[in-house]
């Protein structure tokens, strides 16, 4: 007697809209923001108005490579990136009269990578719990970098380098926009085709079956801080040398707006899944909600409603999703 | 679950035994010192640390010492500091208030103890005045008003302008924009304010600001009043990072008197500051606070010259830091 | 080496990192009296409980939720939002009713947060996040970004003057509510059943406790003490303020952690808390007084909070041993008599 044919499919059939609803979500938010944005304003599809939204968020970028890497290692968060991005800034304006304004960057830089190796340690290795290591590091971060400057604001001595960073390629593309494309190039290169990244999400999405295959659960997991702390840094350095100023207080805020450009592009805090062009998206989709509300003439801080709301509707729609999609 | 107790509370009182036989021998040693509490502003802001320095200066001159508590542009910490002040039993105290009367509680609690207290730089309330000494620092609104006649004059009368404000609430981010705003009502001048934000005095939340000002308004700005030279400057980096040319900057009024106000009066870029000295702000405090606690008497109000300088007499003048 | 692991795996050893928060306490008390010799003056003490007055309502209600194993970064907002009502309606409704309304928009936002981590399933830390992006903008929304008096700087001076010349309004509030969350915590069923939902969910779930109902609850009582926090805050000085609060989330986090309750839920103590908030007390007043810069205080807070849980961590594994005081005693009495007699612990 044959059997009736049933369908042995385990993993129920999705529909349409939760297999492919979290890859099309953000790439549609995009086009009707533009869409949007262009209704409502006729500043807002010029060149000169999307590139500014690019160079807005391009120190925010660099972190948030950093912070998906974090995220995808279900690392929680970084809260150490103002400490670390403030390292960076007054270190590079400090030396560069010193020793030039390079060499003071690339010490800016080491400073802050030391840090994320801390946290690093911390957290990879003795296993302790990463919001409130990376809140304690940063604190300690912070507070010895103002001590070491003596609380007061660092004046640069390099217009030069200003004009370079600030500047624009051939007179169209801004650097520091070139910047912030290259360390996202190279964040997705490392994240989905490197070892390391495969281990990142082996150890994001299961780490107990991570552990028992020899990937160094440790290290990928210190590495992702490590990393972190090294791009806060970075971009730490980039935003003091076109500031040519820096005060501690310099990279406040940074933490929670990467946070949310990676929360928005769907990157999930429970780690094992995401992609840095998706945290790019959701950077994106954020700043152009921001530009949009600015044109309409919107003040910034109580732009801060659309913004949290934004985050829990993202999320929450991912949750949904995902119960729908029968994924975990 | 009573045995910590009992651990931490024996602890805590062997502790305090242990501690008080120390404080009781340093006790009573205090000397002839003046003690003066100085709440200030910020530790790191390019107007408020040279006003902190000078301060300093003129307390060590006269002897005295001077404990400094800095708000961080805080109110809520400063309030907090300020009893501190009190409960410290400071000689004198020196306050510089962020607003206008949040400070009230904590500066009853000093008149209570009868502690002499001035306040520096920043206006508060009239219903504040019974309750401070005097108080030493520049007149803000004066500042405001001659900030819009020199916008208004090199305008010409009409245009649109925007204005970045420091820190919302502040007595002189107040003083400072609504002079502006009235003079240029007294005048009768057609200025028409496009926007004002708020950039807490500080160069980098003025940039982004900024940015959102010109994004929003463009080449639209033909005036950009400023509350202080130091947000000034975050405007012009954003302009530049709007990839638009400083020659076409449009007039910038601010009020300091920085060297890099200064320097970019003479390129042109920027139309006029008026120096205000924070050395002369914070030794003008120190002094007034020293001369209460000997016992003397002072002024309610004690201001400190404000000098106008454009393209005019840019190269007669100091700058003030 | 080996004498060295017996000393940390030593009674002694655990004992005093059982108590930790007690030591740690004893420790600041006798470095800051040292540092600054009036600082155990009555009057200064009081003040320095009055000046974490604020915080310490907001890590009362963060103690619990820690306890479950939820994270709530949105205290300081709730705070600030509940101030400007309590300020901003006084004129309306009278400055009494105004306050009351201003403990109701924490409850209210309390329930908010709690919508978003149960109900809609959010992740704690992100919810939280999001919801102080919205009530702080909120806050600057209503406020137009300008802090605004109310109609009497005298009326909220009662809040912050000592009582009696002993301690303030907000002092013993706090005080008392950690008391009482203690006793609840220790000898209320509910109080009980809070750690068993934070160490295990679902298993809580699968005795008959309803985790749900007690996360969503948490988030309330959270959202509670923050908006008593404001209210009092507010009301102290007279003003509603749009960036009131901005750093005390994470000063109670901080207090809170350093009482010993942890992140990871299922362990925590009200009386803890207590102590981590004194500890933090102290220091201010201490640098303070002795004009120490503000970034000094926060190197030591930090490395406190560091050290505190690594040997939280260091620690973990040594479960199963008695560590109370008595025992110590005891075990330190007999290895003193038998220094040769191998002890042998109850499995």
């Amino acid at each position: 007697m044959s059997a009736p044919t049933v369908s042995t499919d385990r993993v129920v059939k999705q529909g349409f809209l939760a297999r492919y609803g979290t890859q099309f979500a953000m790439p549609a938010g995009i086009l009707v923001l533009l869409v949007v944005g262009t209704v409502l304003s006729d500043r807002f599809l010029s060149v000169g108005n999307l590139t500014n939204v690019l160079i807005n968020m391009s120190i925010v970028g660099i972190i948030v490579v950093g912070m998906t890497f974090v995220f995808v290692t279900r690392g929680m968060a970084d809260l150490s990136v103002p400490a670390t991005l403030a390292v960076g800034g007054l270190l590079v304006l400090m030396l560069d009269d010193v020793i030039g304004t390079w060499p003071a960057a690339l010490i800016g830089l080491a400073v802050a990578t030391f840090a994320g190796l801390v946290n690093g340690l911390l957290i990879g290795y003795a296993g302790l719990n990463p919001v409130i290591t990376t809140l304690a590091s940063g604190t300690i971060v912070l507070g010895i970098a103002q001590a070491f400057v003596g609380g007061v604001i660092v004046y640069g001595e390099d217009p030069a380098a200003k004009d370079f960073l600030t500047g624009r390629l051939f007179d169209v593309v801004p650097m520091i926009v070139l910047i912030f494309a290259v360390v996202a190039v190279l964040g997705h290169l490392v994240l989905s085709r490197t070892v390391f990244g495969r281990w990142t999400y082996a150890v994001g999405g299961n780490p107990h079956a991570t552990e028992a295959s020899a990937v160094p659960v440790r290290r990928v997991k210190a590495g992702a801080f490590v990393l972190t702390a090294a791009l806060a840094g970075f971009a730490g350095v980039l935003l003091g040398i076109s500031l040519q100023a820096a005060r501690p207080g310099i990279g406040a805020g940074y933490e929670f707006d990467a946070i949310t450009a990676v929360v928005v592009g769907g990157v999930s805090l429970l780690g094992g899944s995401g992609s840095i062009p998706r945290a790019i998206g959701g950077l994106l989709f954020v700043q152009l909600l921001t530009n949009i509300l600015t044109l309409q003439g919107v003040p910034s801080e109580p732009q801060g409603m659309v913004k949290g709301a934004l985050i829990a509707g993202a999320v929450a729609l991912d949750v949904y999703l995902r119960r729908r999609g029968g994924r975990e | 679950m009573r045995s910590i107790t009992t651990v931490g509370a024996v602890a805590a009182v062997a502790a305090l035994a242990l501690s008080g036989c120390a404080a009781s021998g340093e006790a009573g040693a205090e000397g002839d010192s003046l003690d003066i509490c100085y709440v200030t502003a910020a530790e790191s802001h390019a107007y408020v640390t040279p006003a902190n320095k000078a301060f300093d200066e003129a307390a060590a001159a006269a002897g005295a010492t001077v404990n400094r508590l800095s708000q961080e542009f805080d109110v809520q910490k400063g309030t907090d500091q300020l009893t501190t002040c009190v409960s410290q039993g400071a000689d004198g105290i020196v306050l510089w208030p962020l607003d206008p009367q949040a400070y009230i509680p904590g500066m009853i609690a000093a008149k209570d103890a009868g502690i002499p207290l001035i306040i520096i730089n920043s206006p508060m309330d009239a219903a504040a005045e019974e309750y401070y000494d005097s108080f030493t620092g520049p007149d803000v609104y004066e500042e405001g008003e001659l900030s819009g006649e020199a916008l208004n004059e090199v305008l010409g009368g009409t245009g649109k302008v925007v204005i970045i404000a420091g820190q919302a609430g502040n007595g002189t981010t107040i003083g400072r924009t609504d002079g502006f705003t009235d003079k240029l009502a007294e005048l009768g001048s057609k200025i028409e304010v496009l926007q004002v934000v708020n950039a807490d005095f500080d160069q980098q939340k003025a940039l982004e600001a900024s940015r959102d000002l010109i994004t929003r308004f463009g080449d639209e700005i033909q005036g950009v009043y400023a509350n202080d030279d130091t947000m000034a400057l975050g405007f012009i980096d954003a302009w530049k990072e709007s990839g638009r040319s400083l020659d076409a900057l449009p007039p910038i009024v601010g009020i300091n008197g920085q060297v890099q106000a200064f320097d970019l009066i003479r390129a042109g870029q920027y139309y006029a500051t008026i120096v205000q000295s924070p050395a002369e702000d914070g030794k003008l405090a120190a002094e007034t606070i020293i001369k209460l606690i000997k016992g003397g008497s002072v002024d309610k109000r004690l201001p400190i010259p404000l000098t106008v300088v454009t393209s005019a007499n840019v190269d007669s003048v100091e700058p003030a830091f | 080496m080996n004498t060295v692991r017996r000393a940390f795996d030593s009674d002694v050893f655990l004992g005093l990192v059982r108590y930790r928060v007690a030591i740690i306490l004893v420790a600041t008390v006798v470095i800051a009296a040292s540092m600054v010799p009036g600082i155990l003056e009555f009057r200064v003490l009081s003040l320095s409980l009055d000046r974490i007055g604020t915080t310490a309502l907001v890590a009362a209600g963060l103690t619990l939720v820690l306890i479950t194993g939820k994270l709530d970064l949105s205290g300081g907002a709730i705070l600030a939002l509940s101030g400007i009502a309590a300020i901003g309606l006084q004129e309306q409704f009278g400055q009494v009713p105004a306050a009351l309304i201003g403990l109701g928009v924490g409850v209210l936002a309390g329930a908010v947060n709690g919508f978003l981590v149960v109900t809609l399933g959010i992740n704690s830390l992100v919810a939280t996040l999001a919801s102080m992006l919205f009530f702080r903008a909120l806050c600057h929304v209503l406020t137009d970004s300008r802090p605004f008096s109310g109609l009497d700087p005298l009326f909220g001076l009662a809040v912050s003057r000592p009582i009696a010349g002993t301690f303030t309004l907000r002092t013993i509030l706090f005080v008392a509510l950690l008391v009482i969350l203690h006793v609840w915590l220790t000898r209320a069923v509910a109080g009980r059943n809070l750690f068993a939902v934070g160490s295990n969910p679902a298993s809580a779930e699968a005795s008959g406790i309803r985790s749900n109902g007690y996360v969503f609850g948490t988030f309330v009582f959270a959202g509670f003490t923050a908006g008593a926090a404001g209210v009092i805050q507010s009301l102290s000085v007279n003003t509603g303020s749009p960036v009131f609060g901005e750093s005390t989330s994470l000063l109670a986090i901080a207090a809170v952690v350093i009482g010993g309750t942890r992140l990871e839920g299922g362990r925590g103590s009200a009386l803890g808390t207590l102590g981590g908030l004194l500890v933090m007390a102290i220091l201010t007043t201490a640098m303070e007084f002795s004009n120490v810069p503000a970034y000094i205080q926060s190197i030591v807070t930090g490395v406190i909070l560091l050290l505190l849980i690594l040997l939280d961590r260091f620690v973990s594994g040594k479960k199963g041993r008695d560590l109370s005081l008595t025992a110590l005693l005891r075990s330190l009495r007999e290895s003193r008599r038998n220094p040769e007699t191998e002890r042998t612990h109850a499995p």
